[in-house]
């Protein structure tokens, strides 16, 4: 059966470099693998193509129109296999990038395209409008992974995309589930405990706690996920445990958002101590 | 005023003013369905009314490429196309679409030399209904007047374009100034050139079509100088008081018109004295001022009585005497029929 993931966490968090490890990661568990990168930036899948940007959905629509395209326009193959598609979108500042988006996933349906043992979802920063909801909505994504570290602004963003999942799961046809948090460290003190108790306090659990070490930067400096470039270091085993307890989760939950003030008193009690 | 989301969007009320602007172009920056919409119903408002001007509107025709990667470049090319047409000015009005996604209308219009290019944001329905567009048109396109000397002429601003009896509301003002000796120099904006606009400004006395255009009257003021009546003259004794406070306002002396307006009325509500006494029951919409209708029953001694005949008063409310004369005739024939 098919499982279709989205990750979504603050802005520079480290969401592209956790989905791009995590479909590594699943392609060498023998998965066939699509990662769709919806953010206008379109960086999502570049380390999978060894820093290739790919053509965008929204570029091929807007040179060539929609009905001319074809699935060989948009997706493309990158590391163990992983397909890759961007939806791209306007240059910052101009039009509806939302938008794009909706209309990223109409082309993509009208292709056939949306097929896979994992279809991974790397989802922009916040869910600024009902564009970015897309993944999640009308049966797409049914687990939602927050990515977070333990600083607080960050937290805040997680916090506020639970909103969004449970306002999308009272629909009727709303199949959205929070899957769990991921916490991509900074090295902050107690961090690990910091996020664990954020995700039991929201109704959820704490999936993986991804530590902050230098070899990631070393890697995408050479244009690689962490699983191709040191695939026996520590690091590249913690996105493998994460990629495993994904495929491996059955806990789907509507979470229960915190209030700014819990949220801010929780961040409060981990830095006093 | 606060605008109703029933009269429509403020797409319509705006064109209602700039397509009154005989050798102008207005643009609509957004999707094509905004002006095929505009056009049918202006052209067919228009037909109605015995004209057969087609309303010079062109489309940017923004689509879903433009939604989502900006629909500037659109609007230049429409920009483009409408100066091939040598227009004397361009109206660009923006539609909720191009309002949503926030496109830079005015940055795009700044760089269009060789004839003016007056930005309305109208926002479509986020601008908000017909009233509010209007208003903005005409806002956006006092821009154009040059003002000057106070010449001792009126200019009427915000005629509705788009009712009825919109030229013989015109005749009646005209008329009633005419009793004092007073010209209409600008009807700001019905049928006019845009050259024309530039004498915004320059009269002495601005008259409002009606009094939800207060904070046009009250720019225009600012910006020229110039004094303006709330409304046009509405009900017999509205229509003294007209008189007199255009009298007053170019020290015209109104004396003389006001007595022979009031003969005028006399001899009207001696021809309708059929109607003298008897029971009615009175349409009228929300928004009637209560002076109109009570001076009315007191004038002809009405029984306002559920079963009794029903009368309409329409909306908006006839315009001075004349406006008057013709509502009796039509309510004196409902009671013959």
């Amino acid at each position: 059966m098919m499982k279709q993931i989205a990750l979504y966490g603050k802005g520079g968090i480290g969401k592209s470099t956790t989905s791009t490890n995590i479909s590594a990661a699943l392609s060498g568990m023998g998965l066939d693998v699509l990662q769709i990168g919806c953010d206008p930036k379109r960086d999502s899948t570049r380390m999978l193509m060894h820093g290739r940007l790919i053509p965008t959905v929204m570029d091929q629509v807007r040179e060539r129109g929609d009905k001319a395209i074809t699935q060989e326009d948009v997706v493309f193959t990158g590391y163990g296999g992983v397909r890759c598609v961007e939806a791209g979108g306007p240059e910052p500042g101009v039009g509806c990038a939302g938008r794009g988006i909706i209309a990223t996933f109409q082309v993509l349906e009208r292709l056939g395209a949306l097929h896979a043992d994992v279809v991974v979802y790397d989802v922009l920063g916040d869910v600024v409008c009902g564009g970015f909801a897309m993944p999640m909505r009308e049966g797409y994504a049914q687990e939602v992974y927050l990515v977070t570290s333990g600083e607080l602004m960050s937290l805040y963003a997680a916090n506020n995309i639970c909103k969004a999942i449970r306002r999308l799961s009272g629909r009727s046809r709303g199949q959205c589930r929070l899957g769990g948090v991921i916490c991509n460290a900074k090295n902050l003190p107690d961090e690990k405990q910091l996020v664990a108790t954020f995700a039991e306090r929201i109704g959820s659990t704490l999936i993986q706690f991804i530590p902050r070490d230098p070899v990631v930067q070393r890697a995408e400096l050479n244009r690689m996920t962490v699983i191709e470039y040191l695939p026996g270091s520590d690091q590249a085993e913690a996105y493998r445990l994460l990629a495993r307890n994904i495929i491996e989760n059955r806990r789907l939950d509507i979470p229960e958002p915190l209030e700014i003030a819990e949220l801010e008193n929780l961040a409060y009690d981990f830095i006093a101590d | 005023m606060i605008s109703s989301r029933t009269e429509g969007c403020t797409l319509t009320g705006a064109l209602s003013v700039t397509t009154s602007v005989q050798d102008a172009i207005t643009v609509i920056h957004g999707p094509d369905g905004c002006a095929h919409h505009n056009f049918s119903l202006l052209h067919a408002l228009h037909f109605d009314n015995d004209q057969l001007n087609l309303p010079s509107i062109l489309s940017s025709s923004l689509k879903e490429q433009e939604i989502i990667f900006g629909g500037e470049f659109a609007l230049e090319e429409t920009l483009s196309g409408a100066m091939g047409e040598s227009p004397g000015a361009i109206f660009v009005l923006t539609s909720c679409v191009a309002a949503a996604i926030g496109d830079d209308v005015r940055a795009v219009c700044n760089e269009i030399r060789g004839c003016p290019v007056v930005v309305i944001p109208t926002g479509g329905f986020l601008g908000g209904g017909f009233s509010d567009g209007v208003r903005s048109a005409l806002i956006a396109l006092s821009e154009l007047g040059k003002g000057g000397d106070p010449n001792g002429t009126v200019t009427l601003v915000g005629e509705k374009n788009l009712e009825y009896e919109a030229e013989a509301n015109y005749r009646e003002v005209q008329r009633l100034l005419g009793l004092l000796g007073v010209k209409v120099r600008l009807r700001f904006v019905r049928n006019i050139a845009v050259s024309e606009i530039a004498q915004l400004g320059s009269s002495s006395l601005n008259i409002l079509r009606e009094e939800s255009l207060a904070d046009v009257g009250d720019l225009l003021k600012d910006r020229f100088g110039t004094p303006y009546l709330p409304s046009f003259p509405l009900g017999f004794e509205g229509t003294l008081t007209f008189l007199s406070q255009v009298g007053d306002a170019l020290n015209t002396g109104s004396d003389r018109a006001i007595s022979m307006e009031l003969e005028r009325q006399k001899g009207i509500i001696d021809q309708f004295s059929e109607l003298r006494g008897r029971a009615v029951n009175i349409c009228h919409s929300d928004h009637m001022p209560a002076p109109f209708l009570s001076e009315l029953l007191e004038l002809f001694d009405l029984q306002v009585k559920e079963r009794g005949q029903i009368l309409t008063l329409p909306d908006p409310i006839p315009v001075g005497t004349s406006g008057l004369s013709r509502m009796l005739s039509r309510w004196q024939r409902v009671l013959h029929a």
